[in-house]
């Protein structure tokens, strides 16, 4: 048996009948941290959506090496985050409070908050969604994932619609976690984000390119 | 023309001297509405969020008759009722014809449909990156669904306020279930109807105008809930 | 989050003690009546002696007498006042209501346009109806199974005649004040109860377009009684209770009140409960 946290045979995803994900072999190793990249269209986020157990493959095989409950122990951090109508400090401890944590929760906001760039987490801890930029969403939606201390964390495009500042601060971030043993699965198109972190890269949609297992993907787009 | 003149200057009159008759109206109205409004939103909520939230065999049809149920003529309503709560009826037992109680049994059916549909839609045009999100941060479904209804609050209370809106100026249910017995199930409507029928137009006016103040103030929470959606 | 529903829940438990308490009052007695007696303000006006000297709380609700019957056979109604003889006794020959007595009278009159197009001023009922009928006057119906309508429709049976399918026969399905609105706006006759046309013609002051065209016929009178829905058939009746709403309204005291009830200064009903 390998340290495959992860490990996926002929994964395969439909959406109305069209198939959005084809992966004959995929293996991700506990505490490694990768990127996904490909074209658009061609099924990272759907691969992401399954590596959070949001989806049920239609076909294919997916092992979780975690515990019992993957969704409680992979999160991911939409592309587009929602933040719910309440306070940014409720919407950071959400996740804590889902799972009865409730013990530390304002030294979680704090140092979940600075983990994800904000130097001070307190001034935002009153705003609600609407009063944030696109960037600092970004970061707290980040914040909230981190705050669970997950064992996984899977991030769809974390850098593509937020400023340069906000950009930074989120490969800070990932750095990080990677750092922590967290284990990381990141989609991204952003040169400035592959290049800020050294880690191996998946690459969906190419017909050739150098890793031992090379991922086919449809060209349909998602849904 | 001069019984619209009188009217107002009828109306002025009884809200400056709160005439017993007036106050006992009012009061009939705000108990009975709250009373209705009470029931239709316990029962319809859950509903409508089961409709909204779940997926289950038969869900689209469900909707489809909850949806149907919206355009039910009100008279019909009050004849359905009435065959039940009538002495006679299969609920006759707990003599509710010509109660408050009674009264308000039939606008609790009327404002049903409202709260179900309504409910019902305000959670499927709830953002599904909301489920998503409390999903993969690891809400359970007793969690999600609570946060669900939660983050749908300010849709859900313009439907309270809709339904509550439609409740408070209606007249048949009004009049066939309560009877319309003065200080017991008179209320601003019944109370309007029978003084336009005994051609006291001006008493009609001025109840109708206070009636009309009262949907105002409804429409200015409505206009809060909407502002506040928005923020 | 949770604060909302208390909140709600407050609204329900106040709504709920405020609607479903129970009254205060010792008994309570429904009456199912017609609109014209609590339209005359005649109920208005005794209620208060009727519950100081019986102590009985007095609701009512005022339809039309065909409907106040039905009230009554459904058992949704303890007792009766209405003004519908025939009717009357039907119900209680059906075994409906018991003990029915009569209590006083008004009676109607025979309304048209100031001017009589047909001719009719003077006339009896009968004369006065088939002659409306015959110049195309019009005449406006209550059409609704009240009392008034009820005796209208034994008027045109008496003058053997079938109005319904006059062109010129309007049937309004609406209260008094209604009808004789319609019958104004038409320039046509009316059948109406004295007291409303008090009413009416008080509101309408100088610019009354409708005037008495007939009154005074035996064919006019009409007679309001009482009865009591019949306890074997409805069991929440309380015969005793019932028995003292009776006994109140032929009482002397009552009686002297009734004559004594003036509407605009006119007198309305004449007791007639010992005749």
């Amino acid at each position: 048996m390998s340290a495959n946290l992860y490990e996926a045979r002929n994964l395969v995803q439909r959406y109305n009948g069209r198939e959005a994900l084809n992966v004959p072999h995929l293996a991700i190793e506990q505490g490694e941290a990768v990127f996904l990249t490909g074209p658009n269209g061609c099924g990272k986020s759907t691969l992401l959506r399954l590596l959070a157990f949001l989806e049920r493959p239609a076909a294919g095989v997916l092992r979780y090496a975690g515990g019992a409950d993957g969704r409680k122990e992979a999160t991911l951090l939409l592309q587009d985050p929602y933040l719910l109508h309440m306070s940014v400090f409720n919407n950071v401890v959400l996740g804590l409070k889902f799972r009865n944590q409730t013990a530390n929760l304002r030294q979680t906001f704090e140092c979940s908050m600075q983990a994800a760039g904000f130097d001070e987490p307190w001034k935002f801890a009153d705003r609600g969604p609407y009063e944030l930029s696109g960037g600092e969403r970004q970061r707290v939606a980040l914040a909230s994932r981190l705050a669970l201390r997950p064992k996984v964390l899977l991030l769809d495009e974390p850098t593509a619609n937020v400023d340069a500042a906000s950009a930074r601060a989120l490969a800070q971030a990932v750095k990080n976690c990677t750092a922590d043993g967290i284990t990381v699965v990141c989609s991204t198109h952003d040169p400035a984000l592959l290049r800020a972190i050294d880690i191996r890269e998946i690459k969906l949609g190419s017909s050739w390119d150098a890793e031992p297992a090379p991922l086919l993907c449809p060209s349909y787009p998602r849904r | 023309m001069d019984y619209l003149i009188n009217g107002f200057s009828n109306a002025f009159y009884l809200l400056t001297h709160m005439d017993a008759a007036t106050l006992s109206a009012i009061y009939a109205t705000i108990a009975s509405t709250c009373y209705a409004m009470a029931a239709a939103l316990l029962l319809g909520v859950p509903l409508g969020f089961l409709l909204g939230h779940c997926s289950f065999p038969g869900k689209r049809a469900f909707r489809l008759v909850s949806d149907t149920l919206l355009a039910f003529p009100t008279v019909l309503i009050g004849l359905l009722v009435y065959a039940f709560i009538t002495a006679r009826g299969p609920l006759g037992e707990y003599g509710l014809l010509f109660t408050l109680p009674g009264m308000a049994i039939g606008q609790a059916v009327l404002a049903l449909p409202i709260v179900i549909s309504w409910t019902a839609q305000a959670l499927e045009d709830l953002d599904p990156r909301c489920r998503e999100t409390l999903l993969t941060l690891g809400a359970n479904g007793r969690q999600l669904a609570l946060y669900a209804l939660w983050e749908c609050r300010y849709a859900v209370g313009m439907v309270c306020v809709t339904a509550f809106g439609r409740v408070i100026t209606e007249v048949g249910v009004a009049m066939m279930l309560g009877g319309n017995i003065r200080y017991s199930t008179r209320t601003m409507t019944t109370a309007i109807a029978l003084e336009t029928s005994k051609g006291d137009f001006a008493q009609g006016i001025a109840l109708g105008l206070v009636l009309l103040l009262m949907a105002f103030m409804v429409n200015l929470a409505l206009a809060f809930f909407k502002r506040r959606g928005r923020a | 989050m949770f604060r909302f529903s208390r909140f709600l829940l407050l609204a329900c438990a106040a709504g709920y003690m405020v609607c479903a308490a129970p009254v205060l009052a010792a008994d309570t007695l429904m009456m199912a009546t017609t609109t014209s007696t609590q339209d005359s303000g005649l109920l208005e006006y005794l209620e208060p002696a009727f519950k100081q000297e019986t102590g009985i709380e007095l609701k009512w609700v005022a339809v039309g007498t065909g409907k106040a019957l039905e009230i009554a056979k459904n058992c949704d109604a303890d007792v009766l006042l209405v003004h519908a003889p025939s009717a009357e006794l039907e119900f209680v020959k059906a075994g409906h209501g018991v003990d029915r007595r009569q209590v006083m009278y008004n009676d109607f009159v025979i309304v048209g346009p100031a001017a009589d197009p047909a001719g009719v001023k003077g006339q009896t009922t009968a004369g006065a109806l088939k002659r409306i009928l015959d110049t195309g006057a019009g005449f406006v119906s209550r059409g609704d199974q009240s009392g008034t309508h009820k005796a209208e429709q034994k008027l045109w049976q008496q003058s053997n005649i079938t109005p319904d399918k006059n062109p010129k026969y309007f049937s309004a399905g609406q209260g008094m004040i209604s009808t004789l609105n319609m019958a104004a706006e038409k320039q046509a006759y009316a059948l109406t109860d004295r007291g409303t046309w008090i009413t009416f013609a008080d509101k309408m002051g100088d610019k009354n377009p409708l005037a008495i065209v007939v009154e005074g016929d035996k064919a006019l009178f009409n007679q309001y009684s009482v009865i009591t829905v019949n306890p074997a058939q409805c069991p929440k009746v309380n015969p005793a209770l019932a028995k003292k709403f009776e006994d109140w309204w032929v009482a002397p005291a009552t009686q002297q009140k009734i004559a004594g009830y003036a509407l605009k200064g006119k007198q309305l009903f004449f007791p007639n409960a010992d005749k």
